[in-house]
């Protein structure tokens, strides 16, 4: 029985879901960071064996860590539609070829670095320009805050990624960030309407008080839900595209070949 | 761990846990439709009001408890977060410095609280009373194949295993000089040392698990005979259909206004 569900993608479902689950839960609560990197997992899955089973991945992990025993989670739940969202792109990620490793040097380098580096700002330029930030910063008080965070993490992603890639001379690394970053965007988009409508906009977590300063500002239920999206999901999912980069680029070919779009990830490997 | 296997252990005894597992799960589904979608009062106050007559019938009051405690950050992120920056709000009823709290958003923010807590609870005495493995066999048995089973079923099982990699994964990560206290960018470079050692350690017997799989014909064709039958009886059947149907109902009339319910 081959196809998307072969016996190795059913094997590496589950793996994935308690990956998802379990990094999650341990950056949250260990590293105390902002960001979930719950989606590892699904996107691995996406990217190795296919839209449809990184996007069942997602649904699961959610559904699962609803109702797992001991850590079941209080709100991710319903969020299982922007899991199964992430899966599909990793999919299409998948399909592309985005992971695979593309050594560079001299002017191909350089040119990585521009595409990556500019793709990035101009993102964040996007997201620092969008309404739902408040187009009077002194209506609240808290508005300019949000804003010079936006530009400092702008900022040190774009230093990141040019980093990344000149050091590991792959220029993989700018496709790396762009799906990562387009990821987060369509994540926090489609995860907005969820939190208002369900729990208010509101996650029990660190990033409430950006929900708060948005609704200080003025802002409706809604858009403090997507702002506060717009600014910790791009970030997160772009840390775990390099991620997953990494892992990928760690594995075997032998390994990752046998998987349905895994040459994909091995054409350019002797 | 010690753990008596499923199969061994008696069958659950109670009114609530002896029902079907299709049955309780069909009740905590349409709870939490009911709570969210039935904006107001009504909705999760009825809800709540299910959950801990369930609650009470089953005795897990002690078990809720721990679920209680997890909510807690959440319910009052949700109280706290309405009560003060509720927009557009101007019945003021309390200044705290620069905050005011209004009536509006008090409003909003308890109800809100009443519709997570009967969604976290609802969940609760789904976990509580029904043990995985009987859940599955009966959807298994109602037909839910056996590569969806073996995928939630093992996820299941592998989750707490992890837990316990992670756990050693960050002791000896620190004590190589992993920062999980420092500033945040110290701490963002301890998320490689701690997701890449147990991705790839997870990802690791992913080969030989399905050389053992296809060795024993798990892709063999065909739907295997679950021995182990829970009992369902025709009234369960009904009752599950009219909650299901009922729910999505209700609902929806809520929703397109033409039933207004406080």
């Amino acid at each position: 029985m081959g196809g998307m569900f072969s016996t190795r993608v059913i094997v590496l479902m589950p793996v994935a879901i308690a990956i998802n689950i379990v990094l999650g839960y341990t950056v949250q609560s260990v590293l105390k960071l902002p960001i979930y990197l719950d989606s590892i997992g699904t996107i691995l899955v996406g990217v190795l064996a296919g839209p449809i089973p990184g996007a069942l991945t997602g649904i699961l992990s959610n559904v699962i860590w609803q109702y797992a025993p001991g850590i079941g989670g209080g709100t991710i739940g319903p969020f299982a539609v922007t899991a199964g969202v992430i899966g599909l792109m990793a999919g299409l990620w998948g399909y592309l070829g985005v992971y695979r490793s593309r050594p560079a040097s001299g002017i191909g380098l350089w040119a990585a670095v521009v595409v990556g580096v500019g793709i990035i700002a101009v993102l964040a330029w996007r997201i620092y320009t969008s309404p739902i930030y408040g187009n009077d910063p002194s209506a609240g008080g808290y508005g300019a805050g949000v804003y010079g965070l936006i530009i400092a993490i702008g900022i040190v992603a774009a230093l990141g990624v040019g980093g990344f890639i000149l050091v590991r001379r792959d220029a993989a690394g700018a496709w790396v960030a762009i799906a990562g970053a387009l990821t987060g965007i369509v994540a926090a988009i489609v995860s907005a309407p969820i939190a208002a409508y369900l729990f208010e906009g509101v996650t029990g977590s660190g990033v409430d008080l950006i929900v708060a300063a948005l609704r200080q500002g003025g802002q409706d239920v809604y858009n403090a839900s997507l702002g506060q999206g717009l600014f910790s999901d791009p970030i997160d999912k772009t840390i775990t595209s390099f991620v997953v980069f990494i892992i990928l680029t760690s594995l075997s070919s032998r390994v990752v070949a046998r998987f349905p779009l895994g040459e994909r990830l091995v054409e350019s490997r002797a | 761990m010690g753990r008596i296997p499923a199969y061994v252990a008696r069958p659950p005894v109670g009114a609530y846990r002896s029902l079907n597992p299709a049955t309780k799960l069909v009740v905590a589904l349409s709870t939490a439709l009911v709570a969210f979608g039935v904006r107001g009062w009504s909705g999760p106050l009825a809800m709540l009001a299910v959950v801990l007559v369930t609650v009470a019938i089953t005795g897990l009051w002690r078990s809720i408890r721990r679920y209680l405690l997890l909510s807690t950050p959440i319910l009052v992120s949700v109280l706290a977060i309405n009560t003060f920056f509720f927009p557009n709000a101007t019945d003021v009823l309390v200044r705290l410095g620069p905050f005011a709290a209004t009536g509006t958003g008090l409003i909003a923010g308890v109800q809100g609280a009443l519709r997570i807590l009967a969604f976290a609870l609802s969940v609760a005495v789904l976990s509580l009373t029904t043990p995985t493995d009987d859940l599955l066999s009966d959807l298994e048995r109602r037909g839910l194949g056996r590569r969806a089973v073996f995928v939630i079923g093992t996820a299941i099982q592998t989750v707490p295993r992890m837990i316990a990699r992670a756990a050693e994964i960050v002791e000896s990560q620190r004590a190589r000089g992993m920062d999980t206290e420092g500033s945040w960018a110290r701490r963002i470079r301890g998320v490689l040392p701690l997701a890449g050692p147990m991705v790839l350690g997870a990802l690791g017997d992913v080969e030989e698990r399905t050389m053992a799989l296809e060795a024993r014909a798990f892709t063999a064709s065909g739907r295997r005979t679950v021995i182990r039958e829970l009992p369902d009886s025709r009234a369960q059947r009904a009752a599950r259909w009219t909650i299901g149907l009922g729910s999505i109902a209700l609902v929806a009339l809520a929703l397109a206004d033409v039933v207004n319910l406080p």
